[in-house]
């Protein structure tokens, strides 16, 4: 194509523009889609605020709690357990991903590993199946149809009126026309996407926010709105008549934006089936019991345990031991069902990535879903986010529960653990100044370097798709100079 | 009649409304299969349990066996409970794929394992599920206005409709037996799938009935709707446009909006906070004189009055006696964060009055019990199955009877409803 300079595809962009400024509907929706936009970027950015509130206050409450627990036994404490909660970054305003859909706080406990509890979509009606309003769906679902609304007419309606046909005879270049067409609509298209990335850098744009990600967000929005540009100019030129294209390209929405989207996770889900909590609990429990009974002093495991133990201190009887050996077998215990908890979840991760995989090659027929991936990697709010809490509160919950059997180890002497007298429950607690020891929790969020890793094969995706329907852009050019003569 | 049949060759010739006419059919029929494909799926997993359950169990038996521990075999012994899908949730799946359909509860405090959840990907479902309900509620208006849209206004542009009107007779009779003619192939192209279904799956009669009038009523609401836009005279690309503005606001923009009014306005952050007040009066426990709460208990269980004193040493009557004050303790929150979710779905209910969408949904999810209240009448069910489950197992714990392995096999079962 010519450079975008050359007058007379400045002329065919400022006439459409004209044209599309004088349409009132169109002006109507445009104000419309901003102001949703507006609204949008408000309710989600002070949804976010009242949630990073939120979920700090009981942060700081369970901490507060736990730091003013009694002198108790270091094994009660094993069992009072601790609550962390998710925080949420800031590029969760403009896109949550999947936060209302994970539980977001979390006990903590020893030889447990419980589920993420409370979060939204267990907590509200159906209504939270429409989608959420967020920046992120609006760009996403709403401003592809504004798009089709504004342009879909806009080489149609030249072909029904005939003008197309006059401009050629007067020797403007079809694909200069369409140039012109394109022009316009990617400014419209701009303008669509302008108030989201203002209020996107206003929300995103605090201490703590990434610049890449960031970027990569921009540009991946900025790409699809280009991409449904193209499309709707192709349509519009493939199409004889306006009414057609106008059907075609809602058909088409409708497929890429809200049919396959939907239809790609019951595929996923189907071909990589998840084992339910209670057969992963029961799974445990029995790789447990196959491994040894604790319950039993003759079972072999744990008598070769108790024997290493002995030559390594050199004594013949736990008794005579200079540490608590019930301290040292909850930390032998916890270890063996840290280590399967691992194994399983890690198992059950896979899965649900290899099923996000799958969902991920509809990308190839939807660049909504491409998009979807892409800003929700970016923002650090998909799969990949919500196991990194999971990941980071168990590894917490274990260092929490192995302190606390070194305590037991170290501070309570083994003839008081065993001692059954009365005063035996007095003697075998531990100062209460050693759980303002225990570190609070923090949690890491994604290094930049992660985000945009894990973002760059929805942006492919996307860029992908716009380099093909752009070059679709040259062969109909030239059919459509071949009609008119 | 003859005048019909002459309406409906004029259909069928006519490429796009036959294309969009086997299009509503292909998609009824894949959501109808998609949907019982998920419910066989539900339906298997339940059945799997209980070998695996039994197994659990059993292990458990056998150590507990040797010394006949009731506070051993309650503290070690996890129950099953299920929520098998109704006949009709092929259709409107709800928020099943969400909220657990399994747990495994002990006769330990339940508030902290009422509100478990399952294994899911988030990222399936954020989208949404692909099921009936979906179909009729997102993408049947749009075919509506692909087949509507330009009934009057094509007659307009192409110039017939000043002779239409002055046919002799009455003219509506035309128009009539043209709408009718599409609704009743639309409906068609709907509903027999969706009866089909309902056949495989055994829904009752009744159930079915109101299913067939609603999704008429949903169909007629977007056919009328569309031949009032058709008649402002404009222009078929103006009707379709703002046919489909409409659309858009009523199924995508008003319900989000709302979604976030309503949860806004009526928070639940109760939920968090009674786990975490149990877990302070469940803990407590440890650091008070045993007999306060031995005191505490009997005086809201007097049954068990008569239970010897507490010896020195541990007894496992007591450690259960404060799991269940720690749960009767936090009874207020308890009410107030149910009372909350209920008032969170009855608003979402209020506002299916004046948006059809979310009211389509919403019946079909009530008579398929797949929202959430479904959801919350489980859990009403598991609370009647644990506390059975407390009181069979004190029937031992406060007697002081042995527990031994035939007693496993009588313990309480959870049944369906």
């Amino acid at each position: 194509m010519n450079p975008v300079g050359s007058s007379p595809i400045r002329l065919v962009a400022a006439d459409e523009l004209r044209l599309m400024l004088r349409n009132r509907v169109g002006m109507v929706a445009f104000s419309l889609l901003v102001l949703l936009t507006l609204v949008a970027a408000f309710i989600a950015w002070s949804h976010q605020r009242d949630i990073a509130e939120m979920r700090a206050r009981f942060q700081n409450e369970a901490t507060q709690a736990f730091d003013a627990q009694p002198d108790r036994h270091p094994h009660r404490v094993v069992h009072y357990g601790h609550f962390v909660y998710r925080p949420l970054g800031p590029l969760a305003a403009f896109d949550p991903g999947v936060d209302a859909f994970t539980g977001n706080s979390m006990f903590l406990e020893g030889h447990r590993q419980n589920t993420a509890n409370f979060g939204d979509i267990r907590q509200s009606s159906l209504l939270v199946r429409f989608g959420q309003l967020t920046p992120a769906f609006v760009l996403q679902v709403i401003a592809p149809l504004l798009l089709i609304f504004l342009g879909h007419g806009v080489v149609a309606r030249e072909r029904e009126r005939g003008t197309l046909r006059q401009l050629l005879v007067q020797g403007v270049s079809a694909r200069q026309v369409l140039a012109g067409k394109l022009l316009a609509l990617g400014l419209v298209a701009m303008l669509i996407g302008l108030p989201a990335m203002i209020g996107f850098a206003l929300i995103a744009g605090k201490p703590g926010a990434l610049a890449a990600p960031m970027a990569i967000i921009a540009g991946g929005y900025a790409a699809y709105l280009a991409l449904w540009s193209v499309i709707v100019i192709l349509v519009s030129a493939l199409a004889g008549r306006s009414r057609d294209a106008l059907l075609g390209l809602i058909a088409l929405w409708a497929v890429v934006v809200i049919l396959l989207p939907r239809v790609a996770p019951d595929i996923a889900g189907h071909a990589y089936p998840l084992p339910t909590k209670l057969e992963t609990d029961i799974a445990i429990q029995r790789d447990l019991r196959a491994l040894g009974d604790s319950h039993n002093p003759d079972d072999p495991f744990f008598a070769a345990f108790k024997q290493k133990i002995l030559r390594q201190y050199g004594v013949s009887r736990v008794e005579d031991l200079p540490v608590n050996y019930k301290g040292l077998l909850g930390m032998e215990g916890e270890k063996l069902t840290a280590g399967l908890f691992e194994r399983y979840a890690t198992d059950s991760f896979g899965k649900q990535v290899a099923q996000s995989s799958l969902m991920d090659g509809f990308g190839i027929a939807s660049p909504a879903v491409a998009l979807r991936r892409l800003s929700m990697a970016a923002a650090g709010t998909d799969l990949n986010g919500h196991r990194r809490f999971l990941a980071q509160a168990e590894a917490y919950r274990y260092d929490i529960v192995q302190r606390l059997n070194r305590l037991q180890a170290e501070n309570v002497r083994y003839a008081d653990d065993t001692a059954q007298d009365e005063g035996a429950d007095d003697r075998n607690r531990v100062s209460s100044q050693n759980w303002g020891m225990i570190p609070a929790f923090t949690f890491n969020p994604a290094s930049a370097r992660d985000l945009v890793r894990a973002s760059l094969p929805g942006l492919w995706l996307i860029l992908a798709w716009l380099a093909v329907v752009t070059l679709a852009l040259f062969p109909l050019a030239s059919r459509l100079q071949r009609h008119a003569k | 009649m003859s005048l019909l049949s002459h309406e409906l060759r004029l259909l069928l010739r006519s490429r796009m409304a036959m294309g969009a006419l086997a299009l509503v059919a292909f998609l009824s029929v894949a959501s109808i299969i998609a949907g019982m494909v998920e419910v066989a799926h539900q339906r298997a997993v339940i059945a799997r349990i209980a070998p695996q359950q039994a197994e659990d169990i059993g292990a458990i038996a056998k150590w507990v066996d040797h010394d006949k521990d009731a506070g051993s075999a309650a503290y070690y012994s996890f129950h099953p409970t299920w929520d098998a899908p109704s006949p009709l949730a092929f259709a409107a799946l709800g928020m099943r794929d969400v909220s657990p359909y399994i747990l495994r509860v002990r006769a330990l405090g339940l508030e902290a394992q009422l509100y478990d959840g399952e294994a899911f990907n988030p990222e399936l479902a954020l989208p949404g599920r692909f099921d009936f309900t979906f179909v009729l509620v997102y993408l049947v208006p749009l075919f509506v206005i692909a087949l509507f849209h330009d009934l009057v206004s094509s007659e307009r542009e192409a110039g017939r409709l000043r002779m239409l009107k002055s046919l002799p007779g009455r003219g509506g009779h035309l128009w009539l037996r043209r709408v009718g003619l599409r609704f009743v192939l639309v409906y068609g192209a709907l509903v027999l799938p969706l009866l089909g279904g309902a056949l495989l799956s055994g829904v009752a009669p009744l159930t079915m009935l109101a299913i067939l009038l609603l999704v008429a009523a949903y169909l007629a609401f977007w056919i009328a709707f569309t031949l009032l836009v058709d008649r402002m005279a404009w222009s078929s690309v103006a009707n379709a446009a703002a046919l489909a503005g409409v659309w858009l606001v009523l199924t995508l923009v008003l319900p989000t909006i709302a979604h976030v009014a309503i949860n806004q306005a009526i928070p639940v952050g109760q939920g968090v906070e009674l786990t975490l007040a149990q877990r302070e009066a469940v803990n407590r426990a440890w650091d008070i004189p045993r007999e306060d709460t031995m005191h505490r208990f009997y005086a809201s269980h007097p049954e068990w009055r008569g239970s010897p004193p507490l010896p020195k040493g541990f007894h496992y009557k007591w450690y259960f006696a404060f799991h269940q004050v720690g749960d009767e303790s936090v009874a207020p929150q308890v009410a107030a964060y149910r009372a909350g979710l209920e008032a969170r779905d009855a608003a979402a209910g209020a506002l299916g009055w004046v948006l059809p969408s979310v009211g389509v949904q919403a019946i079909l999810a009530r008579l398929a019990e797949t929202d959430l209240k479904a959801q919350l009448v489980y859990q009403d069910r598991v609370r009647a199955y644990h506390a059975r489950l407390r009181q069979y197992y004190y029937g031992y714990l406060f007697t002081d009877r042995p527990f031994g392995k035939q007693d496993f096999d009588r313990a309480p079962r959870f049944a369906e409803s």
